[in-house]
């Protein structure tokens, strides 16, 4: 506790020397901001009924060859009269909303790639570990050559191969190449991950599962997956949270994650510190609350020890 | 019940090759319980495990009911189910409560219904006396009761013949003697059962037959009294020598 007032203090110090001025009440309105939007006539008309719900009204405008159309506006705003005329473009009066800023909609972004990434990786890395321990030497060979290349390789490269090559050549756009190049990345991991779980239930749970007359998949799926699961679920949470932060990759294919939002609000606000301790905050909130989840799913787990 | 034909299983490691079965020719008949003994190494369990196919065969045949494993188009699933094996080290389903070893396959493999795998079950549970255990995980249990769960798990699937590999081996002395007296209620009730066993005494009080073997090789076989009161072959005078 000492030690990290320490730190604290000198980097305070540090920021004071040179000459820093800190802007956090900057930061908030890139959460949250309220928005004005106008409404303006779409045709020229008579108001026909302005109808008052609260700090809400409703108005409707009536033409002459019998069209209607309704606006609805912040009731302070409405300083129409009933019959009143207006012109195509008037303006009718204008509603506010909360709406979400960019480091809102990034943390959405991020959330949303590091979730998809994360089940792909997990269907290919179960289908690719299986294939791993199989005794089938074609599809043996083929999970080693792909778990060795995705391993061997910078995901960054990865990342660019998929945007710029497949990108292009498959015509996917730039948050699936983004995706999917996550979820395989993700899934040469978790193969090994899973490999090493199934290796590691014993021999006997295996010929017990078919001296009852189960099958190999049968088998696999009741009895040693499971198990493998439970015992691949601190590793594998090890994996998930990576991918989080790893997903702050995708925005050199240019899209706008939580990392290259925070870049985009510090190109308008220069508050350079103060954004990028609250992304890293941000990214830190969705790895602990991961981790947590499955913290809680092994406690569940636990029950059979 | 079942026949081995000349069955042999080598297994080839590091240059070495290990006669484990080297052509045993046997027939267990329907109701008869065979006791298998010899020295360590003698191929005991890995003869018992030819039986129901856990162990490719290098050579020869098994008929069980009729129908040989050595056959490659035939069924090892169908046979298996038909075949309840019990083991050393138990190979309880960690995960599962005692209850579920006991449905799980009955409803995977017999294709029964929930509540039709539950109540029979819950009958063999009662049946080994371990009925209050069955909402317990197996880890809870002491290793005589996993076994008892275990020869339960392998009579829930209805099996015309029972293996026991060494059963009682991994156990804490005070507790053989309940998985042994499950054992010979068993066999009393008919059951067709091929047991590997160190126990002289089991061997000696409920077999109808021995089996000796070493060095992968049957070398003598006859009734209890026979065996243990007047061994023909120099090998098993020795091993009776050294064991009783």
């Amino acid at each position: 506790m000492l030690v990290l007032a320490g730190i604290v203090a000198g980097l305070w110090v540090a920021t004071k020397r040179i000459d820093y001025t800190w802007r956090w009440n900057r930061v908030p309105q890139y959460f949250f901001y309220n928005n004005q939007d106008v409404k303006s006539a779409t045709f020229a008309g008579t108001v026909a009924k302005l109808e008052s719900k609260g700090n809400v009204t409703t108005v409707t405008v009536h033409n002459e060859n019998g069209e209607n159309s309704t606006y609805i506006i912040d009731t302070d705003t409405a300083n129409l009269k009933a019959d009143e005329y207006l012109l195509k473009g008037d303006s009718v009066g204008s509603i506010s909303q909360w709406k979400a800023g960019p480091l809102m909609a990034g943390l959405w972004v991020t959330l949303y790639i590091s979730a998809a990434a994360s089940v792909i990786g997990l269907f290919i890395g179960v289908i690719t570990g299986l294939c791993r321990v199989s005794q089938n030497l074609t599809l043996r060979q083929l999970s080693i050559t792909y778990i060795e290349i995705i391993r061997g390789t910078p995901l960054l490269v990865q990342l660019f191969i998929f945007y710029f090559f497949l990108g292009t050549v498959l015509n996917i756009g730039r948050m699936p190449s983004g995706i999917f190049a996550l979820g395989i990345f993700a899934g040469a991991y978790v193969a090994e991950i899973i490999r090493a779980g199934i290796q590691s239930i014993s021999k006997g749970q295996m010929e017990a599962a078919r001296s009852l007359g189960m099958n190999a998949s049968q088998a696999m799926v009741y009895i040693i997956l499971p198990q493998a699961f439970k015992r691949t679920l601190p590793p594998l949470a090890g994996q998930f949270i990576s991918l989080i932060k790893d997903s702050s990759l995708v925005s050199v294919i240019a899209i706008t994650d939580l990392t290259k939002s925070g870049r985009e609000v510090i190109t308008s606000t220069f508050a350079v510190f103060e954004i990028w301790f609250v992304v890293a905050l941000l990214y830190l909130i969705l790895t602990f609350s991961l981790s947590q989840v499955i913290a809680w799913v092994e406690r569940r787990l636990a029950v059979s020890d | 019940m079942i026949k081995t034909v000349d069955l042999e299983k080598v297994f080839f490691g590091r240059g070495q090759e290990v006669r484990a079965v080297d052509g045993i020719t046997s027939h267990i008949k329907s109701g008869e319980v065979v006791v298998v003994i010899g020295p360590s190494g003698s191929g005991k369990s890995t003869y018992l495990r030819c039986l129901n196919g856990l162990e490719t065969l290098t050579g020869g045949h098994v008929h069980v009911d009729g129908v040989d494993l050595a056959d490659r188009k035939t069924d090892m699933n169908k046979v298996r189910r038909e075949v309840g094996m019990v083991f050393q080290q138990f190979n309880l389903f960690p995960h599962k409560t005692v209850l579920e070893n006991l449905v799980l396959a009955q409803m995977k493999v017999r294709k029964r219904s929930r509540a039709d795998a539950e109540i029979k079950g819950r009958a063999l549970l009662v049946k080994v006396g371990i009925a209050e255990k069955e909402q317990e995980y197996p880890t809870r249990l002491s290793g005589g009761q996993q076994q008892r769960v275990a020869i339960a798990r392998a009579l829930a699937m209805d099996p015309k013949v029972m293996l026991f590999d060494e059963p009682t081996s991994a156990l804490d002395p005070e507790m053989v003697g309940e998985v042994l007296e499950v054992m010979k209620q068993l066999a009393r009730e008919g059951m067709t059962m091929v047991v590997v066993t160190h126990e002289m005494g089991f061997a000696r009080e409920v077999a109808d037959r021995v089996l000796f073997m070493d060095y992968g090789k049957l070398v003598e076989e006859g009734t209890p009294e026979h065996f243990f009161t007047n061994p023909q072959e120099e090998r098993a005078k020795l091993f009776l020598g050294q064991v009783l």
